[in-house]
Order: structure tokens, then C-alpha cells, then sequence
């Protein structure tokens, strides 16, 4: 008969173990698996079905434990990618091609991917390309770009001999935190806290705009079993308002009486996990008037609409501006000049991992677990909202499921650390999907107008770019993208006349902030698309164009900047040479016999000054011998998978002369690591890698300078004894025969460097950025005349790194930002209150990104450390623009309203039949 | 938050019971009801799991030669075992969203949830189907009422699903990058007698069949009888990821397209 369950048992088993557990009715088994059964392997990036983190194996079927009612899996085989490893070939097999392949980055993604992939190992081992992009179609990966992810299922098996060698700079050695990836111990924002923790539920408008009453929170709050507390703008013990740069720090923790966008916190509720697994929001005493909003740049400038901000006026929250020559001479005196307005979306950065945290006092001090790409930041910023003083609070980064500018803000760390502060006790908050998207910083919508001119011989004459930018309701990085983007506008190119104004606007929408580019790749779809009309007006190859106009050593930027040394914008065009004739070739002969499905190639260039514009960016780095010869680097630089972890050891070993594998890493914690700085800007290979090569010659000279040795004695580590080679001699230095400091350490330095700059004058003329790296792509696609659908077909990148500290964490950095960079070409728009999950908002699937040729160039740069660039953002600034390039040439049309959504070319290709 | 039981029952018979009671909800593999039951859209009291039922698991051939599908098989069964005899909709059902939908979600959730771009709605349209219940049986032409509206009663449960097999068939699915869900899908079918034309993803009203396409088609069973017709936006689904004339546009290329690969 019908066997009633209700709060009855679920047995079955996981991993191997027999386990029974007391699930809700319909708890799904993600929630089970990860808070009743410890198995915190289990991702949970959506709780959809939508980006597959949580996949395990159900008898053997992958499926979504989100989507899998914990009572279905009764009497059923669970296996879990902890459980897999160790135990299943297929699971080993796939764990060591990932490590050799780089195919794990942040991490957040590989539980569900090898879960999946082992599915698909033990049905089938004749593999082929779309047989794994099939088998992994459901889970999402924002970080590798998936070819490398395909590269390694394809070669799971095949023997992979770990790279020999002392692992200096250049050598592709293996991520040194890969492990943790791979079998799932890795802990992330969600997996730190203690099972007892208290949770914390920020409550949140539901409309754009509107005034709002709390009513009696408290009495709500007494009444409700498990509440333990509320929390509201009036327990906030230092600074109501928080921003990542002081002079613009205008966003409330809590709003007080109105709110400024959809999803603004208004309120937190702090109770037990269970109570907080039942709170229903409706029963809540919370009422709202709802106002009219401005959500467009147009509707916040018009006359009408209302100030976001009482003290910017007209809703401009700043502007930044770069001029030199006369550009509306130049462009008077031109033979041709093309001029065109382009807009791009709101981009949401769409890490799989949500915002997550726990925060705890320990003794009269604040410790805080969260993911982060600043802890510093955060420390500070904390320390004005608790009105504690900094060093009472200690941030400990967690693992990071993804960044990419975002996790640069506060998210969850407010929240937390309140409640625990009023509570005392630990207190744990994950963003759910929905709440990360409606409340976290976005790429910022821009509106470009821009005009550019050139002398029949092709070569650039003036050009004037003006650029509105959607900031949001608050500040955040705004101010940067401003300043950024009059820099960048011209791309890597001699223009000797040029005008550039960009303006943060402030709308009633989710603040926009940093993400991959701060405004440039914005503005490079803008100057490069032009770049396509001049050359076809002129009749010119669209690459040669490019390069004849390209920057040199020795001319001058926008900005009147001069770099003797490392311009590798030139090199990076002629290397896609070969490829671009080989493209052009194929396509024409393909459309030949082609009538629907078209294909077209695109090329595009793009630069990125590496740090702070034109302001102090110091990082520090320490690191110390121990009695006993253990070598301890203080690594503070956040690895957001991106690898400074790997980077900086690598440029830290080779620096003082010791094989990478002595090294012992201290990953950031604001107790242990000095600051190293946010990691943004593409600055951490550059700027804490040359902190980290100042400090291990720092520690070299101490070494050296003990025995009296020469210069360019070598170094040998022998357990507890250092080993000194030079001309004359062998010395022996016993570090047990040396004292030791209060942290233990026989021998230490601490360096800081902080690059050079020369701040911008009036008209933006100066030294923004000590080094600028540089990067040209090439696209093919498809387009399909009927339905407007645009696949591509290939892309090859070429980056100049001034030296690839390592190649192949170079080569997954690339193809990770290209697949950012077709997302935003393609298909990435962010409408606030409508593409809160990831299945309205679309992003890249492992069947949409094309095979990537990587060509790396080195051109030394005269400041980075062995000559190296800085890439986490160049990545993505050609991609966008070569995509729309390639659509232009296969189709006729320009596209210039992102995304290029099937809808939007097709809509195209119709106007121009209608004529 | 939701307060409700749960129900296994391993027979068809007992399934119907627990369903008998007061706000229960049948749950077959979860893929759409799990996510509802979180953002409160349905909140039952019961939910009835009809995965322990074997009576309605399985794909076999009917001496009529209807295909006959059980009502709980999953995608990655139709996908395996209809292939012998029902290429195209073993097609659909392998490309239903990814391997872990497959494998967790049933053609009788598909069917009864009624998603407007849901794709075993639009075979079953084209193939003529009948829908089995536990108390009747169900031609398709009667049973789709709209969006997420179907002739179900409440506590009707899907058992079989009876397809006429088609001379030619294909469906042919608007697939926009990254999405796994189609925009706009066409099924189309040759039979013995009649072609029918199923348009899912597009309508307002929800699938639909496309008389005119099947009129033509059944003169000239050839992409190029479509030639003449257009379809008008109104009542086309408008959205984010297009308008109501841009549905309509795909309407017509999807058709022509599954023609084309029905052969
Ligand atoms: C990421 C993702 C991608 C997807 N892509 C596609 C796609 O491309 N094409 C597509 O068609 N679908 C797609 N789906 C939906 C998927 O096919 C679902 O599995 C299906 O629609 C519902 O089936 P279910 O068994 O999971 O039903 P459930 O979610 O369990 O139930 C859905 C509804 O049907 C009722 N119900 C379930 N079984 C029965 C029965 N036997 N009799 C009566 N009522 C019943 C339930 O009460 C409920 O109202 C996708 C889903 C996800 C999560
Ligand atoms: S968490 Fe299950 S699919 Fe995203
Ligand atoms: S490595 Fe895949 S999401 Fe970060």
C-alpha cells in the first residue's frame, strides 16, 4: 500500500558506506548530500539544473543531485567525486590528464565535470570530440574556455610524465594547489563553516526603486521560532556606507527608507538552519511603495528623471578624459572617415560559485572565511562598517569558485560579520543564484559614439570617442572604468589626434563594477569595428591596416607615453598572418558552394595597462628560512584559478636559486601574508610577482653576504644546511646554528614593489601604467543567413606576455577570457529583475567554444619580473570585436548593439533585404 | 516554506490513491517540479514518486505497430530503445537537454507539465498519440490546452504513451547557443494517410499543429510545397530571446528543415 514516508529515513549508499539520513520531503539530494551527510564535495552553483556543479552518479547515472528529491535516491548507489577518486580507474585516469592539461582553473566546476566524465568513461572509451562535449553538455565551466577540459577527457588514460626539472620561469610545470581541485578537498565559500552555524537571510527589494517601511522586524523576529535576530541599518556600529574607492563610497550596507536598485539589501534575519529552511519572506512585515525608476542611460539623463544621488548631479557620477592634438582638424583634413554608435549589454560575471561565507569572533576578534579577490579590502572596509579596528579582524580567503572582477566588492561579508558580532556565535551565508545576479557588480553597459579618420594611404588621422557607461545605483569601480576607458579607446595604435571622454551614469540598476577589462573590451568593439569600415573604404587588407597604423617602441601613446621596450602589439598582428591568408582562403571557398551557411574572418588587436591607473598599487611579499631548511613563501596574492599561486613561487624560486618543489606556500590569510594587493588589473603576475622576486633576492644577498660568496654563486638547499657555490669555493651555511625570530624563521626579507606612473594631467597626458600588455585575435565564423545564428568556427589568439612565466597557465588563461569574450559578442545580456539564473542568462556551454590556437610572443618588458606582462584581461578585449568582425564579413551586416543574438542578426540581415 | 509528505508507491493502483488525497502532486523524474517546489510556485501536501513503479518504465513495439512508451521511462531510455523503430523521436529524445535530464526526466512529466517549448509535446501531436491514464485514454489532438495546461484531471496519472510510427519523420529544433532548452521546434511526420506539422516553442497557445504546412505537404512532400506560406507574429510568443515575427520567421525554416531531413 502507500508507504507514507513523510520524515522517515532515507537509506542508501554513498561512496561505498551505507548512510541514512532524516531528509524534508522533496529536499533535494545536493542539500542532503552537503550539509546532513558532509559530503561537501557536491557543488551547488544554481540550484536549477542549470550549471550541472552538483552532478553525481545515481546508480551509476549522472544527474543533477539539485534536481534529485533526496527520497528517490532510497536503496540507490551514490557516488560522489570523493568517493570516485581512489577507487574508480576512470576517476584517476581523468584526475591526472587535468592536472597535466590545466583543465582545472578555479576548481568550482571540476567535481561535476570529472563526475560526468567518468559516466561517460565507463560506457564508452572510443571517444571523440562531440561525444564528450555531449556527456558534459550540462555543466558549466566559466573559467578554462572547455577546450582543455576536452583536451584532457580525450587524453584520460594516456600517460602524462610529470615535467622534470627545477621548475623556473618559462617551464609549463603543473598548478601547485591542483590537488585539492581534483579530488574534491578543495574548500570554497560554502564549505567552511561549521554544521552549527547560524544562518543569515538578507532580505531585499523586490522593485527597481522604492520606499519601504521594515514594521516591527523585531516582533517578527520574537514570534518566529529559531530567529534569533534581525538585523537592520541600525545595528551597524561604525560606517553606514561602503565602496571599494573611498572618495566614492556610497553604498549602504542597509538602504534606509528607499531603495536604489532591484535586490538591495534592506534587512538581514539570523536563525538556526532549520528555522531558516522554513522562513517563508511573505509572512515578513516589511511593506513597499514602489517609485518610478531609471534603468537607462537616456532615462537617468533626461530632464525628468530623478537624482540617484542628491550630490551627482544630473545622475553623472564622474568622467575621465584623455586629449592630444586636434583630432577635429585631423578628422576635417582626412581622405576618408567612418563614424558609428554601438551599445553593449550589461555582462554578469556568472562564477559557478555563489558569494559564500561564515564569520565567527574569536575572543574580541573577527575572523571571516569568505571568497574573495581582496582581503586587504575587505579587512578595511570591515573595519569602518564594525567600527573595529583593522588588525581585531582577520580575513582568511577561501578557495574561489571564479571572480573575474566581481568578488573584488563586499557581497557576503557585511552580513556575516554582523551577525556574528551581535550574536557571537558562527554564522554562514551562501548568495542563492537569484541573489548573486540581482545584487553583484555587472560589466557595464555602454553607449559609444565614435568617429575615426585616415589618409588615403592608410594611415590613422584623428579620432573622437565618447562613451556613456551604465554604472548603476553605486559607484564601485565606476570611477576606474571612466579613467580607463579614455586610455585604452584608441587601442594599440598611433593616432597623434584623438579625443576621449567616457562618463559613469548612474541609473536605478545593480551596481556595475569591475570585470575582465574595466570598460576596454567595451570600447575596443567600438574603435575596432570602425577599424573594419576604414580599411574596406580604403580598400586595404584589414590586417595590414592594423599593422601599418600599429603601436611601436618609441611612439607615443594617446596618453604621450613612451616605451622604449616590450610594444608587442606589432608582433602579435604578424603572427596571425599565416592564419589570416590560410582563413581567408578556406572561407571564400566554402562560400562558394554555401548559400545559407556563411563564413566570414575577423581579426581584431587590443591593449591593457597592467595595474592601477596612474596610482600607488604596491604589493608586498615575505618569505623566510626556517632552523630546519624548510622555505616558506608568504604568498598573500589571491589565486582566483588563474595561477598566481604557481606564477609567483615559480618567479620566487627562480629568483633565489632554488628548485620550485622547496618552496612551502602560505596562501593569503590577513594574519600571516603581508598585502599583496586585490587581484585585478592583471596586476598579480607583474606587480606581486616582481615583490616576490625582489624579496627572494633580498634573501639571496643575505645568503650570499654570510659567507662572503659571489654574485652568482649557486644556491643548494640540503635539508637543514644551505649549499653556497661560487668561483672559489663551496661554503656551507647551517641554519640551525642560526637564532631564530618569534615566527621561527633563521633568515627573512620582505619586499614591496609598486610600479611607476606619472599621474595624468588635464588633459589625461602622463604615465598611466608602468607596462601595457598586448594581444590581436583572429575569428572565423558561420553564420546561418536564415535563422541568424552565428557559430564559431575557430579563433586563433596571439598575446604578447613580454615571457610566459608559464605556457600553459598562459594558454588557459587565453582561452578562458575568449570564451568570456564570446559570451559577451554572442549572447551575454543582463537584464535586471529578469535574467536572475543562468538558463535566462546564457553563457558559453562546452559546445559553443570553438578550437583556440594559442600563439604566445615575448617582448621583455623593461619593468615586469623576467620581463613579464600581466594577462588576466587582455584575454578577452580582441575577442568581442573579431567575432563581429567575422559576422560583418561573412554577412554583409554590422552588428552593433551587443549581444549579437540570433534574433538581432537576423533582424539585420532583413533590413538590408528590405533595403 | 512548503510542508508536505512524500509518497513511494510501487504500483499504478497505489499510485492513484495517494494521489486521491487532499493537494497531492505526482512527481516523476523532479527536473521541473523540484526547482517549482523551492520558488513556492506549486506546494503540494503529497508528493507522490511514481519512480518505483516498474508497470510504467519501458519502450515496446504494439501489434498495431504503435511504439508504446511507458509513461515513467526516462529520455535516455527512449533515446536507446526507440532508435529500431522510431528513429526521429529517439532523435528528439537524445537531444533533450543534457545527460543528467536524460537520465531523471520522464516523457509523462514532459507531457503533463506541458512546457510551450517542450519537445515529446510536438511528437506526440505529429505521431498522433494517445495518451494513456490510469482511468482513460487521451488523442493528443484533445489534449494539449495551452500553455501548461493539458485535459489531465487532477491526480491523473500518465501510463503509456501509444505513437503511430511514421513513414518519413524528423524534428527539427531551434537550438540558440548555450541554451538546452529550442526556441522554436517543428516536428513533421508522414504517415500512411496524413502529414502532420507540430510547431512547439512558438505559440502563445502552445503546441499547435500548422494546418496549412500539412495541407501542402501532403500534396508535395517536399521542402520546396512550403515555399508559399508564411506565418503571421500574432499570437507568437514575444521574449528576450525574440519576437513574436521572429517565431514566426522560424517557424517556416524549421518546417522546411525537418522536411528536408525526413528525406
Ligand atoms: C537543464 C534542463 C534542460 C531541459 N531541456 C529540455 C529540452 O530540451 N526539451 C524538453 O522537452 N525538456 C527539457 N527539459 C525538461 C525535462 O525534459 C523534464 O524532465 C520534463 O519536462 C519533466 O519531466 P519529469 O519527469 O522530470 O517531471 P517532474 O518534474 O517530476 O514533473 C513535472 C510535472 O508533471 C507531473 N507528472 C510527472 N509525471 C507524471 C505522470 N506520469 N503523470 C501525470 N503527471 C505527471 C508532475 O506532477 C509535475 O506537475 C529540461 C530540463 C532541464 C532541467
Ligand atoms: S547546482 Fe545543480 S545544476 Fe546547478
Ligand atoms: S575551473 Fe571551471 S568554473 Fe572555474
Amino acid at each position: 500500500m502507500d508507504k507514507r514516508v513523510g520524515l522517515d529515513s532515507v537509506a542508501f549508499t554513498l561512496n561505498g558506506a551505507e548512510v541514512t539520513t532524516r531528509p524534508l520531503p522533496g529536499e533535494r539530494l545536493s542539500h542532503s548530500l552537503r550539509e546532513r551527510l558532509g559530503a561537501r564535495d557536491v557543488k551547488v552553483g544554481c540550484d536549477a539544473g542549470d550549471c550541472g556543479a552538483c552532478t553525481v552518479l545515481l546508480d551509476g547515472e549522472a544527474v543533477c543531485a539539485c534536481l534529485t528529491p533526496t527520497h528517490q535516491a532510497e536503496g540507490c548507489t551514490v557516488e560522489t567525486l570523493a568517493g570516485l577518486r581512489g577507487t574508480d580507474k576512470a576517476a584517476e585516469a581523468l584526475a591526472d590528464s587535468f592536472a597535466a592539461h590545466g583543465a582545472a582553473q578555479c576548481g568550482i566546476c571540476t567535481p561535476g565535470i570529472i563526475v560526468s566524465a567518468v559516466a561517460l568513461l565507463r560506457k564508452d572509451t572510443q571517444l571523440t570530440e562531440a561525444k564528450v562535449q555531449d556527456a558534459l553538455g550540462g555543466v558549466l565551466c566559466r573559467c578554462t574556455g572547455y577546450r582543455k577540459i576536452i583536451d584532457a577527457v580525450l587524453a584520460a588514460g594516456a600517460p602524462h610524465p610529470v615535467p622534470k626539472g627545477d621548475g623556473h620561469v618559462g617551464q609549463p610545470i603543473q598548478r601547485l594547489d591542483g590537488g585539492g581541485k581534483l579530488d574534491g578537498t578543495e574548500l570554497f565559500g560554502d564549505d567552511v563553516a561549521p554544521t552549527d552555524a547560524l544562518l543569515v537571510r538578507v532580505i531585499r527589494s523586490p522593485h527597481h526603486r522604492a520606499r519601504f517601511d521594515l514594521g516591527d522586524l523585531h516582533g517578527w523576529a520574537e514570534a518566529t521560532p529559531g530567529i534569533v535576530t534581525v538585523l537592520t541599518a541600525d545595528d551597524i556600529p561604525g560606517t553606514q556606507t561602503f565602496g571599494v574607492i573611498p572618495a566614492f563610497a556610497d553604498q549602504p550596507v542597509f538602504a534606509v527608507s528607499e531603495t536604489r536598485f532591484k535586490g538591495e539589501a534592506v534587512a538581514a534575519i539570523v536563525g538556526s538552519a532549520a528555522a531558516m529552511q522554513l522562513l517563508d519572506e511573505a509572512t515578513l512585515p516589511i511593506t513597499w511603495t514602489e517609485l518610478p525608476a531609471a534603468l537607462t542611460i537616456s532615462d537617468a539623463l533626461s530632464q525628468v528623471a530623478a537624482e540617484v544621488h542628491p550630490d551627482r548631479a544630473g545622475n553623472v557620477m564622474c568622467r575621465g578624459f584623455v586629449a592630444c592634438g586636434d583630432s577635429e582638424a585631423a578628422l576635417q583634413s582626412a581622405d576618408v572617415t567612418v563614424e558609428g554608435s554601438f551599445t553593449t549589454a550589461f555582462v554578469e560575471h556568472a562564477y559557478i560559485e555563489p558569494e559564500a561565507g561564515f564569520a565567527q569572533m574569536v575572543g574580541n576578534r573577527l575572523e571571516l572565511h569568505a571568497c574573495t579577490q581582496a582581503p586587504v579590502m575587505d579587512q578595511e572596509a570591515l573595519a569602518d562598517i564594525l567600527g573595529m579596528p583593522t588588525d581585531a579582524i582577520r580575513i582568511v580567503p577561501t578557495g574561489i569558485g571564479g571572480g573575474f572582477g566581481s568578488k573584488l566588492d563586499l557581497s557576503v561579508q557585511p552580513y556575516i560579520a554582523l551577525a556574528a558580532l551581535k550574536t557571537g556565535q558562527p554564522v554562514r551565508l551562501t548568495y542563492s543564484r537569484t541573489e548573486s545576479m540581482q545584487s553583484t557588480t555587472k560589466r557595464h553597459p555602454a553607449q559609444i559614439t565614435a568617429r575615426i579618420g585616415a589618409t588615403k594611404d592608410g594611415r590613422l588621422q584623428g579620432m573622437t570617442f565618447h562613451g556613456q557607461f551604465n554604472t548603476g545605483a553605486y559607484a564601485s569601480w565606476g570611477p576606474t572604468v571612466a579613467n580607463r576607458v579614455p586610455v585604452h579607446a584608441s587601442g594599440p595604435y598611433q593616432i597623434a589626434d584623438y579625443r576621449a571622454e567616457a562618463k559613469g551614469i548612474h541609473t536605478h540598476c545593480v551596481p556595475s563594477g569591475a570585470f575582465r577589462g574595466f570598460g576596454v573590451p567595451q570600447s575596443a568593439v567600438a574603435q575596432e569595428s570602425l577599424f573594419d569600415e576604414l580599411a574596406d573604404k580604403l580598400g586595404l587588407d584589414r590586417l595590414e591596416f592594423r599593422i601599418l597604423n600599429a603601436l611601436d617602441n618609441g611612439t607615443p601613446t594617446v596618453c604621450g607615453q613612451v616605451f622604449d621596450s616590450g610594444v608587442g602589439i606589432r608582433a602579435c598582428l604578424e603572427a596571425l598572418l599565416p592564419a589570416w591568408a590560410e582563413a581567408l582562403t578556406l572561407t571564400t571557398s566554402w562560400n562558394q558552394v554555401h548559400e545559407t551557411q556563411r563564413r566570414g574572418v575577423g581579426v581584431a588587436g587590443g591593449w591593457y595597462g597592467c595595474g592601477n591607473t596612474s596610482l600607488p598599487n604596491p604589493s608586498t611579499i615575505k618569505c623566510g628560512l626556517r632552523a630546519d631548511g624548510t622555505l616558506v613563501l608568504h604568498q598573500g596574492a589571491v589565486d582566483i584559478g588563474q595561477g598566481s599561486n604557481t606564477v609567483i613561487t615559480q618567479i620566487f624560486a627562480t629568483a633565489l636559486g632554488v628548485p620550485v618543489e622547496q618552496v612551502t606556500l602560505v596562501g593569503a590569510d590577513t594574519d600571516v601574508t603581508p598585502d599583496a594587493g586585490k587581484t585585478s588589473a592583471s596586476r598579480q603576475t607583474f606587480v606581486s610577482g616582481n615583490a616576490a622576486r625582489l624579496s627572494a633576492e633580498a634573501l639571496r644577498a643575505d645568503i650570499l653576504a654570510r659567507v662572503n660568496a659571489d654574485k652568482t654563486a649557486e644556491l643548494r638547499l640540503d635539508g637543514n644546511v644551505i649549499e653556497i657555490r661560487d668561483a672559489a669555493k663551496t661554503h656551507r651555511l647551517a641554519l640551525a646554528d642560526l637564532p631564530a625570530d618569534a615566527e621561527g624563521y633563521v633568515l627573512r626579507a620582505e619586499e614591496t614593489y609598486d610600479p611607476p606612473t606619472v599621474p595624468l594631467d588635464a588633459n589625461g597626458q602622463g604615465q598611466p601604467y608602468a607596462q601595457f600588455g598586448y594581444a590581436a585575435h583572429l575569428a572565423v565564423v558561420e553564420v546561418d543567413m536564415e535563422l541568424g545564428t552565428v557559430k564559431p568556427i575557430r579563433i586563433v589568439a596571439a598575446h604578447d606576455v613580454g615571457h610566459a612565466i608559464n605556457p600553459v597557465l598562459v594558454e588557459g588563461q587565453v582561452q578562458g577570457g575568449i570564451a568570456q569574450g564570446l559570451g559577451m559578442a554572442l549572447m551575454e545580456e543582463y537584464l535586471p529583475g529578469r535574467t536572475d539564473n543562468l538558463h535566462d542568462y546564457l553563457i558559453p556551454t562546452i559546445g559553443d567554444i570553438p578550437p583556440i590556437d594559442t600563439l604566445i610572443i615575448e617582448e621583455p618588458d623593461a619593468h615586469g619580473p623576467f620581463g613579464a606582462k600581466g594577462l588576466g584581461e587582455h584575454v578577452l578585449i580582441p575577442t568581442a570585436p573579431a567575432l563581429l568582425n567575422a559576422i560583418r564579413h561573412a554577412s554583409g551586416v554590422q552588428i552593433t548593439e551587443l549581444p549579437a543574438t540570433p534574433a538581432r542578426v537576423r533582424a539585420k540581415l532583413r533590413e538590408r533585404a528590405d533595403g | 516554506m512548503y510542508s508536505f509528505d512524500i509518497a513511494r508507491p510501487s504500483s499504478v493502483a497505489d499510485a492513484a490513491s495517494a494521489l486521491g488525497q487532499e493537494e497531492a502532486q505526482a512527481l516523476g523524474g523532479g527536473q521541473t517540479l523540484i526547482p517549482t517546489l523551492k520558488q513556492r510556485l506549486a506546494s503540494p501536501s503529497v508528493l507522490v514518486s511514481l519512480s518505483g513503479i516498474a508497470e510504467i518504465k519501458g519502450v515496446c513495439k504494439m501489434d498495431d505497430g504503435r511504439l508504446s512508451i511507458g509513461g515513467g521511462t526516462n529520455h535516455a531510455t527512449v533515446a536507446a530503445e526507440a532508435g529500431a523503430h522510431y528513429p526521429a523521436l529517439a532523435d528528439l529524445a537524445n537531444n533533450i537537454g543534457d545527460p543528467a535530464v536524460r537520465s531523471r526526466g520522464t516523457i509523462g512529466g514532459s507531457l503533463a507539465n506541458n512546457d510551450p517549448s517542450a519537445c515529446y509535446p510536438a511528437a506526440a501531436l505529429a505521431s498522433a498519440a494517445e495518451i494513456v491514464t490510469n482511468t482513460r485514454s487521451i488523442a493528443a489532438d484533445d489534449y494539449f490546452k495551452g500553455l501548461f495546461e493539458t485535459a489531465l484531471e487532477e491526480g491523473e496519472i500518465i501510463t503509456e504513451v501509444r505513437m503511430a510510427v511514421p513513414e518519413k519523420a524528423a524534428y527539427a529544433k531551434f537550438e540558440q547557443p548555450a541554451s538546452r532548452f529550442g526556441l522554436v521546434a517543428v516536428f513533421v511526420a508522414k504517415h500512411a494517410d496524413s502529414v502532420r506539422v507540430a510547431v512547439t516553442g512558438a505559440s502563445e497557445e502552445g503546441v499547435y499543429r500548422w494546418s496549412e504546412a500539412e495541407a501542402a505537404l501532403s500534396a508535395n512532400f517536399s521542402a520546396d510545397a512550403l515555399s508559399g506560406l508564411t506565418v503571421s507574429g500574432d499570437g507568437m510568443i514575444s521574449d528576450l530571446h525574440g519576437t513574436g515575427e521572429y517565431r514566426a520567421h522560424l517557424v517556416t525554416v524549421m518546417t522546411k528543415r525537418a522536411v528536408e531531413a525526413a528525406g
